[in-house]
């Protein structure tokens, strides 16, 4: 559990400095856009860092990949393309 | 956009070109070729440079058609504003799972298994990106300029395995040629294409950052058919030195290349040198992935500057590398079967449909003329 605590206090302190590093910069620019594009980012990084932290594994997105193209990899096996 | 204003020349592009081509493709390719192909592998790697011939072609033909645009400016004057950036987005992000994650995956599992066994590969995956991310944040220039620097070093490498390694050959390695017909060539042929060319579909993005657009057409080409040769000659190389079975069964087959280099019984051992190569082409080629990414994020949502993203960007490309593969068999089936349908359908039919969209709509607005003539 200590161990658990330590992984997502370095993922916080990391997000912090990524922090510190680029939204004065954009403040400063006033790009509004992107500030809000990097916080989307910089919160998916969190979550899935913190999800891999606490639990070993955790379901690989390619799956989703291989469902959407099944039938497309169907057909290439089906004409010998994919073996 | 920061892209209209930077510029690299022709040569640059070449180079980052060649890179991006033999990439990670030099680590595993020559594996799964010999698996499907056996001792027919480097007639495969032919035929797959044939056909990146033909791809290199579509690509240098919609990027001629769209002079200073890039791949997400094009798919979105073309297929309209929303249908557009949404299949960018939908582009994009796969492409980021896919790509550059499967690139430092493949970073930590080689030198976790080879190099250093006792490193955990989530250690080597980060210092890796951390040099990513720096070059991608420093802008193409930068690291077009670096390439540039590092390129005469990876080819003396490149030489002098192959002039090393030339002792080993055995020719009956290859023999019988052809011995199961053309059938097996064909899918050895698209595993070869799916890392070497269909990728390519990619360096759109940082095609208008060339300064003159006849160079960049003739760089392009130049380039990848340059890279898709080497690995030619690397396939045959790992055919006739370790022979197909041998060839098929080791994960990293131009590793265990360099390990068997053996003058004299006096120059030996110099494989972690010959690595130096592979880290250059891998990095080249996740730094292209991750800047073309980057700058396609930026401009699907009309951003002025694509920086801030990267960091935030390459914080998960971390995570991802240890996640999107829970284990090396799901790898293997990945990069055998779904890998091949998603690059096809992105390097291929992508690049079609929007030729086919620029047809129809060229004779349409041609129609509209001639009715109000």
């Amino acid at each position: 559990m200590l161990t658990h605590m330590t992984v997502i206090l370095g993922i916080m302190l990391f997000a912090v400095a990524i922090i510190f590093l680029e939204v004065p910069y954009m403040l400063r620019k006033r790009l509004k856009k992107e500030l809000w594009v990097f916080s989307i980012l910089l919160l998916l990084a969190v979550g899935i860092s913190s999800a891999k932290a606490l639990q070993r594994d955790i379901p690989t997105p390619l799956d989703w990949i291989t469902a959407v193209y099944k039938p497309f990899t169907d057909f290439l096996t089906h004409i010998g393309l994919i073996k | 956009m920061v892209s209209k204003q930077v510029k690299i020349s022709g040569r640059q592009f070449m180079v980052l070109t060649t890179l991006f081509t033999i990439g990670s493709a030099i680590l595993i390719i020559p594996s799964g070729m010999a698996f499907l192909a056996k001792q027919d592998a480097w007639i495969a790697a032919l035929v797959g440079v044939g056909s990146g011939f033909l791809l290199v072609w579509i690509y240098n033909t919609i990027a001629t058609l769209y002079p200073r645009m890039t791949l997400v400016e094009i798919i979105e004057t073309l297929l309209g504003k929303w249908l557009g950036k949404t299949i960018s987005l939908l582009f994009i992000v796969t492409l980021f799972l896919s790509g550059p994650t499967a690139v430092l995956y493949d970073v930590g599992n080689f030198l976790t298994t080879q190099i250093m066994p006792e490193t955990p590969a989530l250690s080597v995956n980060i210092l890796f990106a951390v040099i990513v991310v720096m070059g991608a944040r420093l802008g193409i220039e930068t690291f077009a300029r670096s390439a540039e620097l590092l390129f005469p070093l990876f080819i003396l490498l490149y030489i002098s395995l192959v002039i090393l390694i030339a002792p080993e050959i055995k020719l009956e390695n290859v023999e019988p040629v052809l011995e199961a017909g053309i059938g097996p060539i064909w899918p050895a042929a698209l595993s070869f294409i799916s890392v070497l060319f269909l990728p390519h579909i990619v360096l759109l993005m940082i095609f208008p950052a060339v300064n003159r657009i006849d160079n960049a057409r003739k760089a392009f080409f130049n380039g990848s058919m340059f890279g898709g040769l080497m690995m030619v000659l690397i396939v045959a190389l790992a055919i006739l030195v370790l022979g197909p079975d041998l060839t098929a069964r080791s994960i990293f087959p131009s590793y265990f290349l360099a390990q068997k280099i053996s003058i004299g019984n006096f120059l030996q051992r110099i494989e972690a040198i010959m690595a130096v190569m592979w880290f250059i082409s891998l990095y080249f080629r996740a730094t292209i992935y991750i800047y073309g990414i980057v700058l396609a994020i930026a401009q699907i949502f009309n951003l002025k500057d694509y920086r801030p993203l990267i960091l935030p960007l390459g914080m998960i490309l971390v995570v991802m590398s240890v996640v999107i593969y829970p284990n090396v068999p799901y790898q293997q089936m990945w990069d055998g079967t779904v890998w091949l349908s998603y690059t096809l359908s992105i390097g291929l039919l992508l690049p079609l449909l929007l030729l086919c969209i620029h047809v129809i709509r060229k004779l349409l607005s041609k129609k509209r003329t001639e009715s109000k003539g």
